[in-house]
């Protein structure tokens, strides 16, 4: 008890192994979670490509869908490099 | 009266199963439970060594569901424990001997003739934990503070509440001096990560290798922490739902020290 007080009182809590495998835990069981096959996000990546097309004319080879760790939370990420917007929706 | 079906389960192999299956049984026995347990890992059986009453097997579960004998047959009465219970498992059959019909078919019988009937599960996520958990009533999750072992308990957790199951969460194996130097998840992060209701916290015990040794379930030894522990799930199991949950804790080093110094403890 009183070594882990000490170690929070002198900054060093974050560097314990446990707090590592805290965060490497919660990160891997995001994509367990999801239980998400390839064929899903195959989808929902088509899905998402089709909805932004409306809008932007985007380079679809460029893009990619993540989920990534930002602190506590995990995000889905998108990330599409976007050529132009179109015309017809301004 | 209708018995409980307890499943107890945990993805990995090797973080306590069959320890806690046979320590709860025992103590709920104890308690004055009419008490099976069944060891449904089948083709690796364990559950009768740990109990130490393997040399009196004669039939085993397969046995009971393909009709080679009847219950009161296959089921091996614990002489040091009342109305405790055994059925062993089949050695030499695969895991998908049995069907979930057939389980099914079975569990209605046992919910007949005892109180508690805990399955003692398969590592795995295939048939035999399928056999395990189809007839089911609740699942106690064992999961030792460990990487693996958390990420299993997740993958088991989330298949039992898709069968409509909520399970509760057995933290085995803690080493409160890893736990206290941060070298080990603590009960709480391991809550945390999982966020299923706790019931039990069970240290790393060496008096549960001696049991193991002697076939003595750790409950009847003096002195064990770890069947203290075991003891005090099956009494929440029992209906004690409200019993608090001792977190184990450093021994209190100046006694041990001053032990050591005039020559007492190990
Ligand atoms: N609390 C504990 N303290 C010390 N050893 C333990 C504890 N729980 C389990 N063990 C040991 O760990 C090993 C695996 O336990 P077991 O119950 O066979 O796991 P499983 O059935 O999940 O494979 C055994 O050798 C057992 O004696
Ligand atoms: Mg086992």
């Amino acid at each position: 008890m009183l070594n882990g007080i000490f170690r929070k009182i002198i900054g060093k809590g974050d560097d314990s192994s446990k707090d590592v495998a805290k965060k490497r835990l919660k990160f891997a069981l995001v994509y367990d979670r999801l239980d998400v096959s390839d064929d899903v996000l195959e989808n929902l990546q088509r899905d998402i490509v089709e909805v932004i097309s409306r809008y932007f004319e985007i380079d679809k080879d460029g893009l990619s869908l993540d989920i990534r760790d930002s602190g506590d939370l995990s995000a889905l990420v998108l990330n599409t490099p976007i050529l132009s917007k179109r015309r017809d929706t301004s | 009266m209708k018995g409980k079906i307890i499943v107890i389960t945990s993805g990995k192999g090797g973080v306590g199963k069959t320890t806690a299956t046979a320590s709860i049984g025992s103590a709920l026995a104890l308690e004055g439970n009419r008490v099976l347990l069944v060891d449904m890992d089948i083709g690796l059986r364990n559950l009768d060594v740990v109990m130490g009453l393997e040399n009196r097997i004669v039939f085993n579960i397969v046995d009971i569901v393909k009709g080679k004998c009847k219950i009161g047959q296959a089921a091996i009465k614990d002489r040091r424990i009342d109305n405790l219970f055994l059925v062993p498992a089949s050695q030499s059959d695969n895991k998908d001997a049995i069907t979930p019909e057939e389980m099914i078919r079975l569990c209605e019988e046992l919910r007949e003739e005892f109180d508690f009937i805990l399955m003692d599960c398969p590592a795995g996520i295939e048939q035999g934990f399928e056999n395990a958990v189809v007839a089911a009533d609740e699942a106690v999750v064992i999961c030792a503070p460990e990487v693996s072992s958390i990420r299993d308990a997740d993958r088991i957790i989330g298949i039992l509440f898709s069968k409509s199951i909520t399970p509760k969460l057995v933290v085995n194996r803690i080493v409160p001096e890893m736990v206290e130097r941060g070298d080990m998840l603590s009960h709480e992060d391991v809550v945390d990560v999982l966020s299923i209701d706790l019931i039990g916290l069970v240290e790393m015990d060496d008096q549960v290798v001696v049991s193991t040794n002697m076939g003595t379930p750790t409950v009847l030894q003096k002195n064990s922490k770890a069947g203290d522990a075991f003891r005090r799930i099956a009494m929440r199991l029992n209906g004690n739902e409200d019993l608090p949950i001792v977190v184990p804790q450093v021994p209190n080093r100046f006694w041990k020290k001053l032990g050591l110094k005039i020559g007492l403890g190990k």
